[in-house]
């Protein structure tokens, strides 16, 4: 077994989950300005031999940079082990480097740690949920995205009243979303449903245990966890089925190695769309319980 | 370390902190009111020979006075639904468990005030022929009440300090409109310094103008 | 499938330990802080040089005015903004330390206060120094004297630890949280959580009793 994790105490561990359960759309600007000046390392010249890939294939081991508290991206399954999208996703790059998914040294940080851990080549590729932005690609380098994120409202499914958003939005403000409290949430929420009352509470948990006391009508959450949610506890649950606010999640790497960048790029795009589809096929149903409809044979339908 | 103090954002959300702050009030208000009723019940129940009820009222206190208030609250808020209880709302569940807090503690307060009240007044509440409850009413409670106003007074304080916790269920209280523009402007500083300073203000007028009343009532010589 | 509490329980041994653990900590270091904080706090109200008295008095009354859970997130938010990597639970234990130590110092204060000058006299006049004085007269009747309101402080710092868990450490009331998240047996869980605090603080503040006693609280 490789896998070996460098650990942040539980404490950090706790406070950094709770900062970025919409670890996407936030906290973009405020990540740009702290690394800036970095990015000069960009070099013209492409010398196949000094890239990353070569590095990581005679180091023998991938060394990925992740968190392991928020399901169903990274977390600790019930032994103690690292699961999740995002791992999936690290360890497909792992098994199509050495054929051997194992081969992996997971570097544990804070959401906030992604950017300098890849500038300072503390990891080799960064798996843990980041949203694509313009700010964070001066900075790194993004991958094709693997996920679109966008938030969503959970209700209760045994709630008479509200089941549908068509329900939600025609209560007007006559309901409450619950949601964690977080910089921008009144917006987010009012640009689905605009007349509706918010409760902001310290933590998910909080959050969630308010929907099932009934204390709020629906909870607005990251389409992933309410999928998660869903899944975990089937029946109890349900999407009001709307989601909004997009935004994608991607892997990154250093700048200026696009032999690196190119080759990863094309890992995920042959799972995406080609000849790994089965396995992320396998990781969206296991993770979020979607379906995905295997692409279309013929002309690669991701150029039509 | 250099910071660039910046209060105009505050200044433009003043008026939601002075709200958050009458609210913390009021609430803790009502709070010291119900408390003092349950308090001033509990106490005069611990004067009874009934024993049943002098341990239903020891276990009370005791049991209250271990618990973190916080999680008292948690129980009421999220807890009480499960179990059916729902009909009322997050300030109402606040208040519910903030006077049950006091009450506790108030227990004590009004127990010790009780036995306080010298003797020789009840006796003479009897000598000029006052019936029982006529002695209790007129004689006893109103002495309680001075004995036990200095009490009160620091109990409304710390009740007022403890309404900071209603943040945690979603109450626009000043502790809650604190986070708000501290998660919103990003003036960490300001925020919290002006929350801090809100609620230093308040308990000290508070207690200067308690201290005034009590200079007015409690004197017994 | 059945949920039975004790199933629940166990699967949740692992991180309402955790949580016991964390708890247990902090409290610890917390009332140990602040009883040291305290007794120095305590001496350098009654004894300190004016401008030392006055900026303690600040202090202490300053600390005693803001609610614990304002000094929390205070400490929280404020220190990241130093740019150093500081834990909540670090940003914690700082404010609830510095609380506790305020109403330690208090606590000193009064007590020392409280012991008749007439005590202080007689030691002068047979010839004791500040320090002989301090050692042999003061500190053992101020010490029983601290002994009930130490209690009560220390209780009410175990108490408080439960605010942590709003800026995210994981003690015995985020622990039961999360789950309850995961179990939805609410009452069950929570009643599990308060009979921890009960017997952990009912234990506190009877061991205080017992010391009152033992000790006798010397009246005049």
């Amino acid at each position: 077994m490789t896998d070996k994790t460098t650990k942040t105490t539980e404490a950090e561990e706790a406070t950094t989950s709770r900062r970025n359960l919409f670890a996407g759309a936030l906290g973009t600007a405020v990540v740009a300005g702290a690394v800036l000046g970095t990015s000069k390392t960009a070099q013209a010249t492409v010398d196949s031999s000094k890239s990353k890939l070569q590095q990581v294939l005679s180091r023998g081991v991938l060394r990925v940079g992740t968190g392991s508290t928020n399901p169903p991206w990274h977390f600790e399954d019930d032994t103690g082990k690292l699961v999740g999208m995002d791992i999936d996703m690290a360890r497909l790059i792992a098994k199509s480097l050495f054929d051997d998914p194992e081969k992996i040294e997971f570097v544990i940080q804070g959401s906030d740690a992604r950017i300098p851990s890849l500038i300072t080549d503390k990891v080799d590729v960064i798996c843990q949920w980041m949203t694509i932005t313009a700010g964070r690609a001066q900075q790194v380098e993004f991958t094709v995205p693997y996920y679109r994120e966008g938030v969503g409202l959970l209700v209760m499914a045994d709630n008479p009243k509200y089941k549908k958003f068509d329900d939600l939005l025609k209560a007007g403000d006559g309901i409450t979303v619950g949601a964690m409290q977080n910089v921008f949430i009144e917006d987010w929420i009012h640009k689905g449903l605009p007349k509706a009352k918010v409760d902001q509470f310290d933590s998910p948990d909080s959050t969630l245990q308010a929907l099932n006391a009934g204390r709020v009508d629906a909870y607005l959450g990251d389409q992933s966890a309410i999928r998660w949610l869903m899944n975990q506890f089937p029946g109890r649950y349900a999407d009001s089925g709307y989601g909004w606010l997009p935004n994608s999640y991607a892997s990154a790497v250093r700048p200026g190695d696009p032999v690196w960048l190119n080759w990863v790029n094309t890992v995920y795009r042959e799972a995406l769309m080609g000849v790994d589809f089965d396995t992320m096929k396998a990781s969206y149903k296991k993770w979020f319980g979607i379906d995905v409809a295997t692409p279309k044979v013929g002309f690669p339908s991701e150029f039509q | 370390m250099t910071y660039n103090f910046n209060f105009s954002v505050i200044w433009r959300q003043f008026d939601v902190m002075l709200w958050g702050l009458g609210l913390g009030l009021l609430l803790a208000v009502i709070s010291l009111a119900i408390g003092t009723v349950i308090g001033l019940v509990c106490g005069y129940a611990f004067r009874t020979n009934n024993k049943t009820l002098r341990a239903l009222v020891w276990g009370y206190v005791e049991f209250i006075r271990n618990e973190p208030l916080l999680l008292l609250i948690f129980f009421v808020y999220f807890g009480l639904p499960a179990i059916g209880i729902r009909f009322f709302d997050k300030y109402e569940s606040f208040v519910i468990t903030l006077s049950i807090y006091a009450g506790a503690y108030l227990t004590e307060v009004f127990r010790a005030g009780l036995t306080s009240v010298p003797e020789r007044y009840v006796e003479a509440a009897k000598a000029i022929g006052l019936k029982p409850w006529q002695t209790q009413l007129y004689v006893v409670l109103p002495l309680t009440f001075r004995i036990v106003l200095p009490s009160l007074s620091n109990n409304l304080i710390s009740l007022f300090k403890d309404t900071s916790l209603a943040t945690a269920i979603a109450i626009p209280e000043l502790t809650f409109t604190a986070r708000q523009i501290n998660a919103n402007t990003y003036r960490v500083m300001e925020a919290w310094l002006t929350a801090s300073l809100l609620y230093l203000a308040t308990c000290y007028l508070i207690a200067i103008a308690l201290r005034q009343i009590e200079k007015r009532y409690s004197v017994i010589k | 499938m059945q949920r039975t509490y004790l199933g629940e329980l166990m699967k949740a041994k692992w991180s309402l330990l955790q949580g016991f653990i964390t708890t247990m900590e902090i409290s610890a270091i917390v009332i140990v802080i602040g009883l040291i904080a305290g007794m120095i706090g305590g001496l350098l109200l009654v004894y300190g040089p004016k401008p030392v008295r006055l900026l303690m008095r600040l202090y202490v009354d300053v600390l005693r005015g803001i609610p614990v859970l304002v000094l929390i997130l205070f400490s929280y938010y404020g220190l990241a903004l130093l740019g150093v990597n500081i834990s909540a639970y670090t940003a914690g234990v700082v404010a609830l330390a510095g609380f506790c130590s305020a109403h330690m110092s208090e606590t000193f204060r009064g007590a020392i206060d409280s012991i008749p000058v007439g005590q202080t006299e007689a030691a002068k006049a047979i010839g004791l120094t500040f320090q002989q004085r301090f050692v042999y007269v003061l500190l053992p009747q101020a010490a029983r004297r601290i002994v009930p309101p130490a209690i009560n402080t220390a209780v009410e710092m175990v108490k408080g630890t439960t605010l942590l868990s709003i800026i995210g450490v994981l003690d015995v009331l985020l622990a039961t949280q999360q789950t309850i998240a995961r179990n939805y047996m609410v009452i069950e869980f929570y009643a599990t959580a308060m009979l921890f605090y009960f017997v952990l603080n009912f234990t506190l503040s009877r061991m205080g009793a017992y010391f009152e006693r033992r000790f006798g609280f010397i009246r005049y």
